[in-house]
């Protein structure tokens, strides 16, 4: 029973936490507001132009404030939402809501999601240090030096010219990788070889991906098509491949180099043995970062043939960005075993020479 | 040309060369995989029930990633078991994360890529939404489970309990890893349009994108620190079912 009963900690700290930020509204200078009852006023069916038969709802809702001058009392919106709820809501008794008002008129401006956040961040680092231990402090800390770090060159890189912002994004991934290459192994030799091997992996993975892009002279990718690049969409889309990658290249690297250090072979043995361990990892890697980036797609995919747009088109138009960035971090993740062997390797005959 | 064709034949040819048969049976499984990714989404697109797909879809490419990229049986075997397990688990969560969170579908930063088409499609995106972040866990569920048994598998006898701990904990230290940039990546150039228009960071942490995104991640990793003990747990059982016999 106590060995079961752990298991129940972390959730039972997330329901707490997710309770507790229902009382967060005065933190907020927009109004905030409950949902205390909803009657729907009428429906309508809509039809859109390529046959699509949907059903729009208004509701009217009662709101009870819940910051402001006004806390504590009610008042009254209309909602309207739709069966697929692409860019509308349907709003439920209870839920928490951000209201926009003008002249006494409140109107619905977003949904509160920050408890639901907070919840699930409790709920992921409660099972990390349950499961874990001690060495979850390691891991968290890395992630948030790496998060942070984003954050200032990000910000730092609102107005910089392009090519400024390519050498910030190449140096924020030199940063990335010595520093989780250190957080892993520590201030080792070892760690030289992972975030070298890392880096070359990564860095020749990308010059192929160009090359070939650049020879086929990008025929069935649509740069355009990067989300929410407004400019530079090429820089975006290489920036992703390179951050997307690196913590795959990383892991895969570091599991390579971890388990033939131990062996004080020769060098020959030595890459041997990396070739074998990487074979190994490389396939499941890959199939990792190829979910994440396809299944990005799906929504829009999904609006693009409902739009009468045909399957060939929605798969090269919405699809291909992801297929291309997927098989380009996987030349990083195929390129990344040969690499670390091969440093490794040289670095046991190095110590033999200076021995 | 095309680009794309031309990345995955160059891809297949340095798989061949570095993986030999490994390699190829690896490329094979990401082939596979990438084919029923466009029929899920053909299918949601006819009219499915995307979380059904999603579910039945999700039990196909499991199998495929994981008995495809390991030919040891008694490694598989208890992966793909685990990896159901906690598939079915998430089912749950994932429902219910995505109904409170309510992040289906388009922020208003979407409304550019937006514009010309018709969002009322009749399509639930709350279901496709549910469809995503289940079939987007998956590579990294069958990963963890993969490390997981190939390990115990390797020092089966002399495995000893804190062994495997150890073994259990750096498996999740790098999976973490591979994540959170995984997902960093795709983020960028949303921190970037923040960044630009300056949004104030209580309008960040109830934004319908960066919330459903982050969520997604969360999700992910998870199921990867849930995976871990599980397969251990599947492994461990067999064993001991085994040795009675």
């Amino acid at each position: 029973m106590k060995y079961f009963g752990k298991w129940l900690i972390p959730f039972v700290a997330a329901i707490a936490v997710f309770i507790g930020m229902q009382f967060d509204s005065s933190l907020y200078a927009k109004p905030v507001g409950r949902v205390e009852s909803v009657q729907v006023i009428k429906t309508t069916s809509h039809d859109d132009e390529d046959q699509n038969h949907d059903r729009l709802t208004k509701q009217q809702v009662k709101v009870r404030l819940l910051n402001t001058a006004k806390r504590g009392q009610s008042v009254t919106i209309h909602n309207t939402y739709s069966f697929s709820g692409g860019l509308d809501n349907q709003l439920r008794p209870g839920e928490q809501i951000f209201l926009d008002v003008d002249k006494g008129v409140y109107t619905l401006n977003n949904i509160k999601r920050d408890a639901i956040l907070a919840a699930l961040l409790v709920l992921t680092f409660g099972l990390i240090f349950l499961v874990m231990g001690r060495r979850a402090w390691l891991t968290s800390i890395s992630i948030l030096l790496n998060t942070v770090i984003f954050f200032i060159a990000v910000t730092w890189e609102i107005g910089s010219k392009q090519w400024q912002a390519w050498w910030l994004f190449v140096g924020l991934a030199v940063v990335f990788t010595i520093l989780t290459a250190v957080f892993i192994v520590g201030f080792k030799p070892i760690a030289v070889t992972i975030s070298l091997g890392s880096l070359l992996a990564t860095g020749l993975a990308v010059a192929l991906g160009y090359g070939v892009l650049t020879l086929t002279n990008y025929n069935g990718v649509h740069l355009e098509e990067v989300k929410y690049a407004t400019q530079m969409p090429q820089l975006l889309f290489f920036a992703q491949i390179v951050i997307g990658s690196l913590g795959a290249v990383l892991d895969e690297a570091s599991d390579i180099s971890v388990a033939i250090f131990q062996l004080h072979d020769s060098a020959k043995e030595r890459f041997q043995a990396g070739m074998a361990i990487g074979r190994n990892v490389m396939g499941p890697l890959i199939s990792v970062l190829f979910m994440i980036f396809i299944a990005d797609t799906f929504v829009e995919s999904v609006l693009w043939i409902r739009n009468n747009n045909s399957i060939a088109q929605t798969v090269i138009w919405v699809m291909g960005l992801g297929f291309a960035q997927s098989l380009i971090s996987a030349f990083g993740i195929v390129l990344a075993v040969p690499m670390t062997s091969g440093l490794a390797a040289f670095m046991a005959k190095i110590k033999k020479v200076a021995a | 040309m095309n680009a794309i064709l031309a990345l995955a034949l160059l891809l297949l040819v340095m798989m061949l060369l570095i993986g030999g048969k490994q390699g190829l049976a690896n490329f094979f499984a990401l082939t596979v995989n990438a084919l029923l990714m466009i029929l899920v989404v053909i299918l949601m697109a006819s009219g499915f029930n995307p979380i059904i797909l999603a579910v039945v879809f999700g039990l196909i490419i499991l199998a495929s990633t994981i008995f495809l990229s390991t030919s040891h049986v008694a490694v598989a075997g208890p992966a793909f078991v685990s990896a159901l397990l906690i598939m079915t688990l998430l089912v749950g969560l994932i429902i219910l994360t995505m109904t409170l969170s309510q992040t289906a579908g388009f922020g208003p930063e979407d409304s550019e890529s937006l514009e010309g088409f018709s969002v009322y499609i009749g399509v639930s995106f709350p279901h496709i939404l549910i469809a995503t972040t289940l079939l987007g866990t998956l590579g990294a569920i069958a990963e963890a489970a993969i490390a997981v048994a190939a390990g115990m598998d390797e020092i089966k006898d002399q495995a000893s309990d804190a062994g495997i701990k150890q073994m259990g904990h750096e498996i999740i230290g790098t999976a973490l890893n591979t994540l959170f940039f995984g997902f960093f990546g795709g983020f960028s150039s949303l921190f970037i349009w923040f960044a630009s228009l300056r949004y104030p960071f209580s309008q960040i942490i109830n934004n319908k994108i960066f919330v459903g995104e982050l969520l997604q991640v969360l999700i992910s990793v998870i199921a990867v620190v849930l995976t871990v003990p599980m397969t251990t747990w599947v492994v461990t059982t067999r064993h001991a079912h085994r040795r009675k016999e």
